[in-house]
């Protein structure tokens, strides 16, 4: 017998060799490429310059190449909205990239319609069947072509547009569910452009920021984090000031001086009574407000806004005062009230406390760049390539009306932002797709939308793709971003601008001669050719940013602003059987639940409540403990349109009578990893939109709380217990 | 059961963990039959014709398809095993070559520095220009790195070759 000495040894060693033999041996293949890149060496990296395209804001990137695959993104330094920093979704697009759920080739609907059932086919097979249905309208109908996209900017908006117009449909929907319909509708109402204004947030001493959350999820994320920071510590003798007016404790109210909480759709008249101040006192004497102050601002006192929004007079005198004595100073408005049913309302009394403070054109203030003067070379195609050509909530409303009615024989959804997810159930977006007698797809994944099409085409991933961009914010109007594929195609997959070519080609006519490139990269090419700096090196630095900036653009209203109409918020449900308004915000990492199958992203905290993998609901520990929840508890919350559940989160920054909600989770057809994740927040909503824009009402809704037993729990880093006591939040 | 027996037990069971089967098999037969023969010693090829990066990086590297085609588009076109290449060229394929030289993950072997230093490819890859099937015949122990090492008078710190 072996000894119980021997016995150890030898357990030992097995052990030993056994965790040894778990460690990855060498490969025992090596793969050289077919043919290797240009001033390739094995071994050593190489970087290219391209575009994000994750959330809106348009950064430039690097992106670290090895051995013909994408390792490492990264900020572009050169690139003037993000100066070579990234956040985490930016760093996220490798695992859409790599994702195994990604659709390899075309796909044949198998099933019924929704089930999610398709039979892989070829791209020969799937052009059989979709260019005969668009062969047949063209000849007899074309306007009963739908194409419903996401956001296009660029030229592959320039090829869409093209597309649809040399086939003879009027039909083109480009929609994206963070949108700034209320915030072009704020600035036409105010200074009489329908643009995004530039916030030079870096240069200010003062910043009010009404519901904004430019630091986690607003227009431009990481230009305003660098601009934030450049504000704080940017200069020696000067720390600029953040105030923060909300309803919800957000990322961005965390990082401020002083935050107000306000009642929820009354961040617009608190900005109007900081400028009733500003007049009454005579605190700017430059300030022309004349016809303002007759036309109603006389009226919006500090006492009457405070029985609104539940803070005291002296909250707005105080604040008005700093804001004079701290020029220049800025007014920066958020998701939060710009999705209320008064949403461009609110917008519009933010953009109006920055016009009667005086600060259009000067540094520290906000600006209109004339963007299209860069583009006017490309004349009639500039307001195509320009930021925001989405064609608002509207016109989704009035194609998903029309489909209903038959008005369309064939639908092409261009990567669409996912309707069907992001859309209360009232809109009934699902229904109308079933009127549509065939649709195509073009999309990298299986959706809640895409589910619907009868034909799947598999597009590439953007850092496949040719393409150019032109970010919203961030720079002086004068910066185009160039995309290029960093990798070749991993699967078999085509861009869209590619397929609708090919598709054109085939069609023949003045379609064909309206797109005459053989392929997007000749047609991006030839587009910009000839400008100041070559395409090669434009590639190169990642785009054209030597240019010229434009002459800001001259306010036609400058001489004097009116008051906006007043609008109230409208909340869905009897505050006797719904006590609580539902405050719901895109998720700092999933935004609307685009990125909810990135497990980079869902295992990502969110940086208030720490959670993740899950959605939750924030009370007020006050609230909770009259209705006997306590942290980590399953919720149920329910509104009249339905009721969904979650796990409570205890959350001291919010209101009583408020609770708050990510978006991003309850996806039902979206993979694996966003599957079986919480419920879809979108559910509870009614169909209510802004009443001067027309876009979604995310903030329209009351809610009731009752407490009931949820599988599972929320997976938190922090300790949200030990953070803070109970009952010094309580009255 | 006795002792000794256990323990050949046992140690079959360590060898099993530490040794899994395979490795072997992998060594042999490659998806394209190739023969350095006919390359260096029949044609005079240099090594460094095809191992184009031995001179600038770390890993020598395997030709890529199109440097296989640069030549066989028109050398030996006919021949079965230049088709199986000319075949992934068309379709754009990579060839998956079995690895034949191997060194532990925790060794790291610069080929450009011993290339540079005007270590001849044959030192440590003996009869490969023979070679109708390529095999490893020499061992790569530390003790024989080591003994060249001193040889040459070039650095024997631990963190020269282990790091």
């Amino acid at each position: 017998m072996i000894d119980r000495r021997d016995f150890l040894k030898f357990t030992g060693l097995t052990a030993f060799t056994a965790l040894f033999g778990g460690c990855e041996k060498l490969s025992r293949t090596i793969v050289p490429f077919v043919i290797p890149p240009e001033n390739y060496v094995l071994g050593e990296a190489l970087w290219y310059a391209t575009a994000c395209r994750m959330c809106p804001a348009g950064c430039g990137t690097l992106v670290r190449i090895s051995e013909g695959r994408a390792k490492k993104i990264e900020g572009n330094p050169k690139h003037p909205v993000n100066r070579g920093k990234l956040c985490a979704r930016g760093q996220a697009a490798l695992q859409g990239l790599y994702h195994p759920e990604r659709l390899r080739q075309p796909m044949k609907l198998a099933g019924a319609r929704g089930s999610g059932s398709y039979t892989p086919i070829t791209w020969p097979e799937a052009l059989a069947i979709l260019m005969p249905h668009l062969a047949k309208i063209r000849s007899e109908a074309p306007e009963s072509l739908l194409m419903l996209s996401g956001r296009m900017r660029g030229h592959a908006n320039v090829v869409a547009d093209r597309f649809m117009k040399g086939f003879g449909s009027p039909n083109r929907v480009s929609w994206e569910p963070l949108g700034h319909d209320a915030q072009l509708a704020a600035s036409e109402a105010i200074y009489g452009i329908r643009d995004l204004p530039e916030y030079d947030l870096a240069n200010a001493r003062y910043a009010l920021s009404f519901g904004g959350d430019f630091l986690e999820t607003g227009l431009s994320p990481v230009h305003f984090g660098r601009a934030y920071g450049a504000m704080r510590q940017g200069r020696e003798t000067v720390r600029g000031k953040l105030v923060h007016f909300g309803s919800r404790f957000s990322m961005t109210s965390a990082n401020a001086d002083v935050y107000f909480p306000v009642a929820p759709g009354t961040e617009g008249l608190a900005a109007l009574a900081i400028a009733h101040v500003l007049l009454r006192d005579k605190l700017l004497p430059q300030a022309a407000g004349g016809g303002v102050w007759d036309g109603g601002l006389k009226e919006i006192t500090p006492e009457a806004v405070s029985r609104r929004t539940g803070l005291p007079p002296s909250a707005f005198v105080e604040t008005a005062r700093e804001l004079a004595g701290n020029r220049p100073a800025i007014a920066l408005a958020g998701t939060g009230p710009a999705t209320m049913g008064n949403g461009t309302y609110n917008l519009s009394c933010v953009a109006l406390l920055n016009a009667l403070a005086g600060n259009y054109g000067t540094p520290g203030g906000i600006s209109f760049p004339d963007r299209r003067a860069t583009l006017s070379r490309f004349g009639g195609d500039a307001q195509l390539i320009a930021p925001a050509p989405e064609s608002g909530h509207g016109a989704l409303r009035a194609a998903t009306d029309r489909m209903r009615k038959g008005a369309f024989r064939v639908a092409l959804l261009l990567e669409p932002s996912n309707p069907a997810f992001a859309l209360p159930p009232a809109f009934r977006f699902e229904e109308a797709l079933g009127h549509v007698p065939f649709i195509a797809a073009m999309a990298p994944f299986i959706d809640e939308t895409t589910a619907h099409a009868d034909l799947i085409l598999p597009t590439s991933h953007f850092l496949e793709s040719w393409g150019d961009d032109f970010a919203p914010m961030g720079h002086a109007g004068n910066a185009i971003t160039l995309m290029q594929p960093v990798i070749s195609v991993y699967h078999d997959t085509r861009a869209i601008p590619d397929i609708l070519l090919a598709a054109a080609r085939e069609l023949g006519g003045p379609l064909a001669s309206a797109l005459p490139a053989g392929n997007f990269r000749e047609y991006l090419a030839n587009a910009y050719a000839g400008m100041e700096i070559p395409f090669e090196q434009a590639l190169q630095e990642g785009g054209y940013f030597r240019m010229k900036p434009g002459p800001l653009r001259p306010l036609p209203k400058d001489a004097g602003h009116s008051m906006p109409k007043a609008s109230e918020p409208a909340f869905a449900g009897s505050p006797d059987r719904y006590p609580f308004v539902l405050r719901l915000y895109p998720s700092n990492s999933l935004l609307d639940g685009r990125h909810a199958n990135l497990p980079w992203l869902q295992e990502l905290p969110d940086p208030l409540t720490t959670a993740v993998w899950r959605n939750w609901v924030e009370i007020n520990p006050d609230t909770a403990l009259k209705l006997g929840i306590a942290e980590g508890d399953g919720v149920a919350v329910a509104s009249p349109a339905g009721t969904i559940r979650a796990h409570a989160v205890l959350h001291p920054g919010l209101a009583p009578d408020v609770v708050a909600m990510p978006l991003g989770q309850g996806h039902g057809r979206y993979g694996k990893f966003a599957g079986g994740r919480g419920e879809n927040p979108f559910t509870l909503l009614p169909d209510a939109t802004d009443a001067g824009s027309g876009s979604p009402a995310w903030q329209s809704t009351r809610v009731a709380l009752s407490k009931v037993a949820l599988k599972g729990r929320l997976v938190r880093f922090g300790f949200p217990e030990g953070q803070w006591k109970p009952d010094q939040f309580i009255a | 059961m006795n002792r000794p027996i256990l323990l050949a037990v046992l140690l079959s069971l360590f060898a099993a963990t530490a040794f899994p089967p395979g490795e072997a098999s992998a060594l042999s037969g490659q998806p394209v039959p190739f023969s350095h023969k006919t390359h260096v010693a029949g044609n005079g090829i240099d090594c460094r014709f095809c191992h184009i990066y031995a001179t600038r990086s770390a890993s020598a590297g395997i030709p890529s398809v199109a440097k296989c085609m640069s030549c066989h588009r028109v050398v030996a076109a006919g021949n079965p095993s230049v088709k199986l290449v000319a075949r992934a060229a068309d379709e754009k394929r990579a060839i998956a070559w079995n690895r034949v030289a191997k060194l532990p993950d925790h060794v790291y072997f610069p080929h450009h520095k011993m290339v540079n230093a005007g270590v001849p490819c044959l030192f440590c890859h003996p009869g490969v220009d023979q070679a109708v099937e390529t095999v490893q015949k020499r061992a790569f122990t530390m003790g024989w790195c080591m003994a060249c090492h001193r040889q040459r008078g070039v650095s024997i710190d631990c963190w020269t070759c282990h790091k």
